[in-house]
């Protein structure tokens, strides 16, 4: 079968990473541990393509996904946020860390599926090391293309030097109850 | 009053860190017997580190089962240590790749190789600490990893033995102060116990004169 060459691509880059699953494993043991992240990934995967992500790819408690639209971007990731509402399956987990950037990737299909590669992708990883638990750390490339809403919220600007990388300038969003809400809403009106 | 209390501290040190592993090696033992083939080929291997460490500033041999810690000292400077710890490991897959010419194919011996430079405790003909566990993280790195890494090589062109893999620490240091190996990533990973991304290398000799994962032959 022939494999399509890989396209260049400016894409939303998207960083979750699960808070505190270390933790999680020596709370509950790794058999509950790996079925809640196994939901996770399930929940994840699902929002991925409702919120028309190009591809979404796991790595342990971690994931990344990108998106050509960045107004589908802060929907879904509220949407992921979402999944940590009491009584849930998920309530389990202390919270997730998400980055968002913009960049010019490779998009390529490759022996275990699509995937995104490039400088820009190193960016988004290293950023979600900086964010805190239930935040958002989204880079200034990234914010430019946000809708206004968003570019309100953002805090104050900060600039941190990124491994082989060098200095990149962020904002930080709070994921606080509001979005919770807003993401209940926008399922009350969804549903049939 | 708990046993670990009247222990003196460890020393601490820098130490480049190696972890060697032969691969199949239980494989091996099973198909073809512990006394016949496995133990041999296991004290071959030690026999064959033991006379490329020595001049290399080897410090630490530590059975790990089917394979070997390793680590290197340099008292002048850590990260010569580093750099002695990969020229030891290119010297013994070099040789190993010539004793292979010469025994008979169970008898081969195959190796996944890791290198890494930290602290470490030092305990009788042992060491300790998180850069041990890193160093052995990085040798389970292997195929089947790659999916889950950012911006990895194909799987397809990762070795399956005879390779040398790096720590970014690792990497830096052949940088700046080497020259007869090339450093080729191979995607930053995730390390189970160890926070955030890691870019993982593997070190290639120059010009890949001698690949030796290229050249040998998958058990």
């Amino acid at each position: 079968m022939e494999v399509p060459d890989p396209l260049r691509k400016s894409l939303g880059l998207v960083f979750c990473d699960i808070v505190g699953s270390t933790r999680l494993v020596a709370r509950v043991g790794d058999l509950v541990a790996a079925a809640v992240i196994r939901e996770f990934i399930d929940h994840a995967d699902r929002l991925s393509r409702q919120h028309h992500s190009l591809m979404i790819k796991f790595s342990g408690d971690t994931f990344l996904a990108a998106f050509e639209n960045m107004n589908d971007v802060m929907p879904f990731i509220v949407s992921i946020e979402g999944l940590l509402t009491p009584n849930s399956a998920l309530e389990r987990l202390e919270g997730f860390r998400f980055s968002l950037h913009y960049g010019n990737v490779l998009y390529m299909d490759t022996s275990y599926g699509n995937d995104v590669l490039g400088e820009d992708v190193t960016v988004a990883a290293h950023l979600s090391e900086v964010a805190h638990p239930n935040e958002l750390v989204i880079s200034q490339a990234a914010l430019e293309r946000m809708p206004a809403d968003y570019q309100f919220r953002a805090g104050a600007s900060e600039v941190r030097p990124l491994k082989r990388v060098g200095d990149v300038e962020f904002r930080r969003v709070k994921l606080l109850e509001e979005n919770r809400r807003l993401f209940k809403l926008i399922q009350s009106f969804s549903r049939p | 009053m708990a046993a670990s209390d009247a222990e003196p501290m460890p020393e601490v040190v820098t130490e480049a860190i190696v972890v060697i592993d032969l691969v199949e090696s239980t494989l091996t033992s099973n198909l073809f017997g512990w006394y016949a083939v496995g133990r041999q080929s296991l004290r071959d291997l030690r026999s064959l580190i033991g006379e490329v460490g020595k001049v290399c500033g080897l410090r630490c041999v530590r059975s790990t089962g089917d394979g070997y810690l390793l680590t290197f000292y340099d008292p002048q400077s850590a990260e010569m240590a580093a750099i002695r710890a990969v020229e030891a490991v290119f010297e013994l897959l070099r040789r190993i790749f010539v004793r292979n010419q010469e025994v008979s194919e169970e008898r081969a011996l195959n190796l996944r190789c890791a290198v890494h430079l930290g602290e470490v405790d030092v305990v009788p003909n042992d060491r300790e600490g998180p850069h041990i566990s890193m160093a052995f993280r990085l040798e389970a790195i292997s195929r089947a990893s790659l999916p889950a890494a950012l911006n990895p090589i194909p799987p397809e062109q990762f070795p399956l033995q005879n390779y040398v893999l790096c720590s970014e620490e690792v990497a830096g240091i052949l940088s700046r102060r080497a020259t007869q190996w090339e450093l080729a990533s191979i995607g930053l990973l995730k390390l189970k116990g160890f926070p955030g991304w890691r870019e993982v290398f593997r070190v290639l000799p120059e010009k890949h004169a001698t690949d030796l994962a290229a050249t040998a032959r998958v058990s």
